[in-house]
């Protein structure tokens, strides 16, 4: 159960052509999120969601303000899954999960454990070229879950997938965060998915600011067929419409 | 190049026929090889009834019987003494071309620097590289090494640099945010993506390094092919001289072949599987 807190957050980008505006990614975010809690990032495209998880995963430095990511006082361990499912293509699955955290046995052996979880168990020796697309981003989830993470960030994982197998990958990681309860960051924008997974939605704008803040109180796991998460839903997506209004009807 | 001209050629072949079976295409392709070679020889033979002269242009059965005599006689020292140095040479042409090409894949600052030097070497033609072999090192086992090496270099920088630029953003961050260190992602992201990239260039020179390998050999060894072609040469024996031609190129194709492309088969195994993102 990690603590993340991110105070007067910005990031600027340098202008993308020469005598431009620099890009504002971030542009102050306060923001804490602490213990077991599900909490998703919805935002439109843009509004720098994928910056802000760079930025916890030290892949990206902040140009002003400062983020903690810690567990019980020391760095926390991290989980990340992207978008797309980066794995490298010349390792086989098993040396994929690997190669993020090498313990030796303990570590085949948590390997195999998330990738029976996934329903990959028959893919060990297989390369990534050899997967489907949603398969890959199977094996991501497994790696990810594998290292066992104090903070596991997720940015749109799902986006890439159909409709089917996205449902299912929800159902699937439904099942592993409630066995597992880790403290997660999920972005995404499809706002139908983050209120079926999360605890909290945090609610970024264009201009990476936070817009709003949504607690949800529903026992995990949950499936996209329960009625209580549908009936949510619906009222979640009718906030959103207040913001952006719908054209009425002729 | 004429490999890439076969490989496109095998390509055609291969789309042509997709609806029949793999063993009858492959069947089909030998026999075109076949019917090549055939083509070949009997237009050589049919120009060497015309010139009429064995001494100045030998017909493809006496050039056979020269052939067979190599054969028995001392072809696998001269045909050793010539690969050791033209694997050497692309040792030496690996050993340093790849840091050459990792800096310049790693920073504008090296690429400009480096880059128009490589060029140049690049588009040297192989005699001049023959020649500067022989002034430096004489008739020498060096020779022909420092020819291949400086040949091939450029090449294999090249590659390294293309290799460098093409290593994937994405698996690098996905790295970092593992926690990986440096030295992890050299190892495990930076090698893997440019290796295949040395690899094309080591095939894309390896004619190359064994034509400019011979022809130091012509005049600056005492050992080897080119030493034999130069001394059958100086001997009138024209037959001799096609022989070891013939054998020369003959196992240029057989080595890139059997041995390149199988290694590289081998080595990239993963490979074949991969799709466009
Ligand atoms: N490395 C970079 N260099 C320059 N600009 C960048 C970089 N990364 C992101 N940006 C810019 O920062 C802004 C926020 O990008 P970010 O990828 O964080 O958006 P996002 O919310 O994840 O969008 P999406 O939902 O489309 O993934 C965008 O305007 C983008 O162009
Ligand atoms: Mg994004």
């Amino acid at each position: 159960m990690a603590q993340v807190v991110i105070k007067r957050l910005t990031k600027t980008f340098p202008p993308p052509t020469k005598g431009g505006d620099p890009v504002v990614a971030i542009g102050d975010i306060s923001l804490e999120v602490e213990g077991n809690v599900f909490a998703s990032i919805v935002g439109p495209s843009g509004c720098g969601k994928s910056t802000l998880l760079n930025i916890l995963s030290g892949v990206e430095t902040p140009t002003s303000g400062t983020v903690s990511v810690t567990e019980s006082g020391r760095p926390a361990h991290l989980g990340y899954v992207f978008q797309d499912a980066r794995l490298l293509p010349w390792r086989t699955v098993m040396d994929n999960m690997l190669y993020v955290r090498d313990d030796g046995e303990a570590g085949e052996t948590r390997a195999t454990r998330y990738l029976d979880m996934v329903g990959l168990s028959h893919t060990h020796d297989m390369f990534p070229g050899q997967l489907s697309g949603g398969m890959q981003q199977r094996v991501g989830i497994a790696r990810a879950f594998s290292v066992e993470p104090d903070l596991l960030l997720m940015d749109e994982p799902f986006s890439h997938l159909d409709a089917i197998t996205a449902r299912s990958l929800r159902d699937h990681l439904q099942e592993l965060w409630s066995a597992t309860r880790k403290t997660v960051l999920f972005v995404t924008h499809d706002v139908v998915e983050a209120v079926q997974l999360s605890d909290r939605i945090i609610v970024l704008a264009p201009g990476g600011r936070i817009f709003d803040d949504i607690t949800i109180d529903l026992p995990h796991p949950r499936r996209a067929t329960d009625p209580k998460v549908a009936t949510l839903q619906a009222e979640i997506l009718g906030r959103f419409e207040e913001m952006h209004p719908a054209p009425a009807p002729a | 190049m004429t490999d890439t001209v076969a490989e496109s050629i095998r390509q055609d072949l291969d789309q042509g026929q997709v609806l029949r079976t793999a063993a009858g295409a492959r069947r089909r392709r030998y026999a075109l090889v076949v019917l090549g070679w055939l083509v070949f020889i009997g237009l050589w033979w049919l120009l060497a009834l015309w010139v009429g002269s064995e001494a100045r242009l030998p017909s493809p059965g006496r050039v056979f019987q020269e052939v067979l005599a190599i054969l028995q006689e001392d072809f696998w020292a001269q045909f050793w003494a010539s690969i050791v140095r033209v694997v050497a040479g692309f040792f030496a042409a690996v050993l340093i071309g790849t840091p050459v090409g990792l800096l310049m894949g790693r920073s504008k600052y090296w690429s400009n620097f480096l880059q128009s030097p490589v060029v140049v070497a690049g588009s040297i033609p192989g005699l001049t590289y023959a020649v500067m072999a022989f002034v430096v090192f004489g008739i020498s086992f060096w020779g022909p090494v420092l020819a291949v090496g400086l040949i091939a270099m450029p090449y294999v920088a090249i590659n390294v640099a293309e290799g460098m630029r093409g290593v994937d953003r994405r698996l690098v961050d996905m790295s970092t945010a593992y926690g990986r260190n440096e030295r992890q992602v050299f190892r495990h992201v930076v090698i893997p993506s440019v290796l295949p990239f040395v690899f094309a260039g080591v095939r894309l020179s390896f004619s190359l390094a064994w034509k400019v390998g011979t022809l130091t050999e012509v005049f600056g060894s005492s050992k080897g092919i080119g030493f034999q072609i130069r001394r059958n040469y100086q001997l009138f024996n024209m037959p001799g001289v096609i022989a070891w031609v013939l054998l020369f190129v003959l196992f240029m194709l057989l080595i890139e072949r059997f041995i390149l492309v199988r290694l590289e088969r081998r080595l990239f195994r993963w490979r074949q599987w991969e799709r466009e993102a």
